[in-house]
């Protein structure tokens, strides 16, 4: 019986410092940065608004709208001007980025068929125009001639969530629709959609 | 049975040495401003959200909003992303790790709280629907309270909502009257759209945590009474009393039962078993030892139970089942909202927090001075902890 637990006893030990130490930190020497493609889903993600979506969501409205008969069959590449995007879904994001993703994207593919108008940029465009109305600076053209362009369409997006949270999880549903308006008669010519769901659980230590 | 204690003794120290990996978080020195800097450099970093979360409050509390702004950014990113397989989170539900070992994001009071003061500084950028989706997120944290009827019940939060919806040209009144159906004391006011400045107010002591329970497994509260009670505000001629619209310790004391309270509950019962086995069994083999003739079986029956026994001690001693009690305790008790049609250009706001008398407390005396825009909301955050006299 002795024997048995002098032989047990350093096992024992073994077992009490495994279990002891078991509060290390994970990946103590860190993870490597992963390069990932911004439309594929990480290690890290929440229920909210994620690259992958922008992604995603962009490539489709980029793609919808240089198929519609108004851009496709233009006779001129029509001027457009794009508003912030209105997010209506529980989750604060940067509105800027779509704007930015859908205008590269739309300038990218379709080769001169559309024009952005630059409205973000009019107070800096103003100042320069009257300094060259002023002379203060040189003009490559007559300043006095207005030659800032009018909107032919105005593209506008809006973010609409659902929301729900029980003791299963949370579960988010976002719609992302786009649309794109005739300045000149109000009409909706084109208004495509993406939708997304995502679930998720905390730990029961955070529930 | 000499060499066995050694061995035992052994042991310990080296389970004593072996495990002594995580530095001591940076001594505190009282100064916020001193100590959340060093928290978040060299402290632990599932401590790294309670830090930002404290930075970002005080940071707000002497007009910074521009410092509080990334702080809090940062800590909603962690609290946004807290779902699925976490190792420490996982941990923190074992027998011999303590619950405040897990990364803190806070309970569903003081997450609503970080939402809330994002959602006051995106307000004071214009951008109005990012102000609503943190309204809107700090009543989902909120969403799901034991019992219904506290369900999604802060006011304020709803009357955000609703008023953001209106002054981005939808339609509120879903928002207002749900505030208005949460609402215990006064009833929120119809939305005003000419109303251009908004006083995001909040006063009295918050919620603090305490470990209750034989073995601290009882999440529990301790509230005090405010010595506030209202707040009068003047500005331009105007003289606005405004009652509080939320309660933080009513929030924080009726969410109910969290599913980690009955984790903590069962390491607590095998905490106390084990202690009461250890003790029966090194005291019947302490007996059964004593009694018996030395080397015959009975006396190393004894023995083993007494070993038995100290192991179960040893286990009872490193089971815990503490509730974790970290806390963000500068966190106000009362929330509310003082409202102003002025005209663009700079003005003077005084704020008195009054007492339930009415009182003005004079030492709380706020003097604020800030700029309505032309085409924008103002924005003020002034606190019973504020500093002043300040601009924003």
């Amino acid at each position: 019986m002795k024997k048995h637990l002098r032989k047990s006893f350093p096992i024992v030990v073994v077992a009490l410092l495994a279990a002891g130490c078991a509060s290390g930190v994970k990946n103590p020497s860190g993870v490597p940065v992963t390069r990932m493609n911004a439309d594929e889903q990480g290690f890290v993600a929440g229920t909210g608004v994620e690259s992958q979506d922008l992604v995603a969501v962009t490539d489709k409205m980029a793609r919808s709208i240089l198929a519609i008969p108004q851009i496709a069959n233009a006779s001129r590449p029509p001027f457009i001007v794009l508003e912030p995007v209105n997010n209506n879904t529980r989750f604060p994001i940067n509105k800027d980025i779509f704007n930015t993703r859908i205008r590269t994207e739309l300038n990218r593919k379709s080769l001169g068929k559309v024009v952005f108008l630059d409205r973000e940029r009019m107070a800096a465009l103003e100042r320069e125009r009257n300094l060259k109305r002023a002379g203060e600076v040189t003009s490559s053209a007559d300043p006095n001639v207005q030659e800032f362009l009018g909107a032919d369409y105005f593209l506008t997006g809006e973010l609409q969530g659902m929301s729900t949270r029980t003791k299963a999880g949370t579960s988010d549903y976002i719609l992302y629709a786009f649309r794109l308006t005739d300045a000149r008669t109000s009409a909706i010519v084109w208004e495509d959609a993406s939708e997304m769901k995502k679930q998720g659980l905390e730990d029961a230590a955070y529930r | 049975m000499k060499g066995c204690v050694q061995a035992a003794l052994a042991g310990l120290l080296l389970v004593g040495a072996g495990c002594a990996t995580t530095a001591p978080p940076p001594p505190r020195t009282g100064d916020i401003f001193l100590d959340a800097p060093a928290a978040l450099e060299r402290g632990p970093a599932r401590d790294r959200v309670l830090w930002q979360y404290r930075l970002a409050l005080a940071e707000l509390r002497r007009g910074r909003f521009d410092a509080a702004r990334p702080v809090l950014d940062d800590a909603l990113l962690t609290l946004g992303g807290a779902f699925g397989p976490n190792a420490e989170a996982r941990k923190s539900r074992r027998l011999f790790q303590a619950e405040a070992g897990k990364t803190f994001i806070g309970e569903p009071y003081e997450r609503a709280m970080a939402y809330f003061y994002r959602g006051i500084l995106y307000w004071r950028a214009g951008e109005l629907d990012n102000a609503r989706a943190c309204f809107r997120s700090a009543q989902f944290e909120d969403s799901d309270s034991e019992q219904g009827q506290y369900r999604n019940d802060y006011v304020l939060f709803d009357y955000l909502d609703g008023l953001a919806t209106a002054k981005l040209g939808g339609d509120g009144r879903d928002a207002w009257e749900r505030a208005v159906q949460s609402a215990r004391g006064a009833k929120p006011p119809p939305y005003d759209l000419a109303v251009n400045t908004l006083v995001f107010l909040d006063f009295g002591p918050g919620p603090l945590k305490y470990a209750g329970g034989e073995h601290g497994e009882q999440l529990r509260f301790r509230t005090a009474v405010s010595p506030v009670q209202a707040v009068q505000l003047r500005v331009s001629g105007q003289i606005v009393t405004v009652q509080s619209a939320d309660d933080l310790n009513f929030q924080a004391t009726t969410r109910g039962g969290r599913v980690m309270d009955h984790v903590l509950a069962g390491q607590a019962v095998f905490k106390a078993t084990a202690d009461s086995l250890g003790d029966a069994a090194i005291l019947g083999g302490a007996i059964l030892a004593g009694t018996s003739p030395r080397k015959s079986n009975q006396n190393e029956i004894g023995a083993g139970l007494m070993i038995a026994g100290v192991l179960g001690k040893i286990a009872a001693a490193a089971t815990r089942p503490e509730a974790d009690t970290r806390t963000w305790e500068a966190l106000p008790q009362f929330l509310a909202l003082g409202q102003f049609r002025l005209p663009p250009g700079e003005h003077t706001l005084t704020v008195d927090f009054l007492d339930a008398g009415g009182r003005a407390k004079p030492s709380l005396q706020k003097q604020i001075t800030f700029t309505v825009p032309d085409r924008r909301d103002a924005v003020i955050y002034v606190s019973d902890q504020s500093t002043t006299p300040q601009t924003q």
